[in-house]
């Protein structure tokens, strides 16, 4: 014979199956996640690599009065695109188009007020909504170079040293990289990963407590001869199992597209291999053990599947809090960490994505201090409904 | 065989029980009567051991349900005041959870509720999911789940109500072959008739307390009223200016 908590878990997964709600939104958050985190480094990486294939691309109106300038574009690998004269709004719809990063237009007084060595005026139209700040950048510096240049010539043929214009000589260097970008955005879609255990059995565990109770048949249950912790712990199986199938997957999903996507690109890896992914996934359980339980002591106690599903909607931001403190107060990775559920689980990916080999007791400390509290949990779950007081609001 | 002697049981400031005794033998049926809020449900409740008491005893089949609940439930067929279906679940996927929670397994299961099944005639019913179901079906296959694990004790909570004529004759069969079996059957109703018809022993309880117990015949005897129905008002009311 199985024991009661099998029959009662048992029971409940097949109940759960034949709803279509709870179904879609296990297999929607199953694939949501890989997908959306697929989508996003992908474009990461288009723009990572974009400015590296292609060169820039300058619409120039009037080229010809300042040929000088035309060659040091050219010699900064900006490429000069001789354009014919446009009004204004030609102008705007070429750079909506997205293939120019700006467009110069000399005047026709250029030559005239250069000659004279009067301000010549060269217009930059750009569109700074256009992600393409960068390049203008550099063409702005030609300009300024070649400024500087013309201002220096003008200064000798005066007899005035050049360096008279340049009391501060500004030097920059970026020390930013793609990878040192893109970290902080991959580190919180890692984090994310983990929270399909606590969507995935949410509604379940709603249902076979609050909603059963809610149905007028939790009575009944309760008078069967099966032990409180018998039916406590098969509606907390039952929900953990759907957590469990629904993060296991989604993990195993994430790993493929992770591997699948040229992350090099970004100077980063994902150097799991199938036995590390396996190892995540196996240390992940006892998070949906622990969501699970969560959810069942917190439903059973509410009267309505309503008033549990607003309860637990405020437990689901409880998951987030570790990892927004610790991203926030810009902690760097100890060991305490692994001692604090989800963010044990977050930090293990974060560090296994990058290749350290973090040992065992990491693995060690997130099972238990997952493990743990989830069991007390139960525990106190399964007392709770002993107590007269809950059979009283049954 | 169902023995209380003296049960209390307060929550807070409000008495619920303040003193039931009486005894249901084996092999009748004894009607539990009592105006609403006399505290019929906290009683079955209390016999099943989902609540305390606070003082007496009480005895099914000699055990106590507060010492071993378990075996005085696998012995129980309780039938609430509401059904508890599960809507996603054929009638006898339905049977098979509680059969199991029993203690009941595989064909013995499966013959089990094909004889329950007979018995109330609800075969047309076994194999739906019991969403939709009528109050009539509704009842019938909470009874069904009540009787599947061929408890020795009943405690049925107004089994009757919503049935229609055919399915209130099938009820009525079934708890006297179930007497004929031998079984201690309490059953709460407000329905006279019934008790009349069906009933070899009366329980009258009102305002937590035990008035009276006797058959039919004793309690119109007891009352000097021929009715049972008059005779009821009498003795609750009786106790209403007593207390």
């Amino acid at each position: 014979m199985k024991p009661r908590f099998v029959t009662v878990m048992l029971k409940e997964l097949r109940e759960t199956l034949r709803e279509k709600r709870t179904v879609g939104l296990l297999v929607l958050f199953t694939l949501m996640y890989p997908v959306m985190f697929g989508v996003l480094m992908q474009q990461l990486i288009d723009r990572a690599t974009r400015s590296e294939r292609e060169g820039i691309e300058l619409a120039v109106i009037g080229s010809a009065r300042a040929p000088t300038l035309m060659a040091q574009l050219k010699q900064k690998n900006i490429n000069v695109v001789d354009t014919a004269p446009l009004d204004e709004a030609a102008i705007q719809s070429l750079l909506q188009k997205g293939k120019v990063a700006g467009v110069l237009r000399l005047s026709d007084k250029f030559v005239a007020n250069y000659t004279a060595m009067r301000p010549a005026r060269i217009e930059l139209w750009y569109d700074s909504a256009a992600e393409k700040n960068s390049q203008r950048r550099e063409v702005e510096d030609v300009l300024n170079a070649y400024s500087t240049n013309v201002a220096s010539a003008r200064l000798l043929a005066h007899g005035v040293s050049p360096a008279t214009l340049r009391p501060v000589d500004v030097q920059r260097y970026d020390t930013g990289t793609n990878a040192s970008r893109s970290a902080g955005l991959i580190g919180g879609m890692l984090s994310m990963l983990f929270f399909p255990a606590f969507f995935c059995g949410m509604s379940a565990a709603v249902d076979s407590t609050a909603g059963e109770r809610e149905r007028r048949s939790m009575e009944v249950l309760m008078a069967q001869p099966a032990r409180a912790w018998e039916i406590v712990t098969g509606k907390w199986l039952m929900a953990a199992t759907l957590a469990v199938v629904g993060l296991t997957l989604e993990l195993l999903f994430a790993h493929g597209v992770l591997s699948w996507l040229p992350l090099e690109e970004l100077g980063m890896s994902w150097s799991l291999s199938a036995v590390d992914i396996a190892l995540v996934c196996l240390v992940a359980v006892p998070l949906a053990l622990l969501a699970a339980a969560l959810q069942i002591a917190l439903a059973m106690n509410a009267k309505s599947f309503k008033e549990a599903q607003s309860t637990l909607s405020l437990v689901l931001l409880l998951p987030m809090v570790p990892g927004v403190v610790v991203s926030m107060m810009d902690l760097k990775t100890s060991l305490w960490m692994y001692a604090v559920p989800m963010l044990s689980n977050q930090t293990l990916l974060r560090e296994m994505s990058k290749g350290v080999e973090v040992g065992a007791l990491p693995f060690l400390l997130t099972f238990i201090s997952a493990a743990v509290p989830a069991l007390a949990i139960v525990a106190f779950a399964s007392w709770r409904m002993k107590s007269e007081r809950y059979v009283l609001a049954v | 065989m169902i023995e209380v002697h003296d049960v209390r049981k307060q929550f807070g400031d409000v008495k619920a029980l303040g003193g039931v005794s009486f005894s249901a033998r084996d092999g009748q049926i004894t009607a539990l009567l009592g105006p609403n809020g006399a505290g019929k449900t906290t009683l079955l409740r209390t016999l099943v051991g989902l609540l305390k008491r606070d003082h007496g005893s009480i005895a099914i089949d000699g055990v106590d349900p507060e010492r071993d609940p378990m075996a005085v439930r696998r012995n129980i067929g309780f039938l609430t005041d509401q059904f508890g279906l599960y809507e996603r679940l054929s009638t006898r996927e339905y049977l098979a959870y509680f059969g199991e929670l029993n203690g009941m397994v595989g064909a013995a299961l499966d013959a089990r509720i094909d004889e329950v099944s007979e018995l109330l005639s609800m075969d047309d019913i076994l194999e739906r999911r019991t969403k939709g179901f009528s109050q009539g079906q509704r009842i019938k296959v909470a009874l069904a789940r009540t009787l599947l694990h061929r408890p020795r004790n009943l405690l049925l909570d107004e089994p009757s109500r919503g049935l229609d004529v055919m399915s209130t004759r099938a009820l009525r069969r079934a708890l006297m072959a179930l007497r004929a079996d031998g079984c201690c059957v309490i059953m709460a109703t407000h329905v006279m008739q019934e008790v009349t018809h069906l009933c070899d022993d009366v329980i009258v309880i009102a305002k937590g307390h035990t008035v009276a117990q006797g058959s039919p015949g004793d309690l119109c005897r007891r009352t000097g009223i021929d009715s049972l129905e008059d005779a009821f008002v009498s003795l609750v009311g009786e106790e209403g200016i007593a207390a």
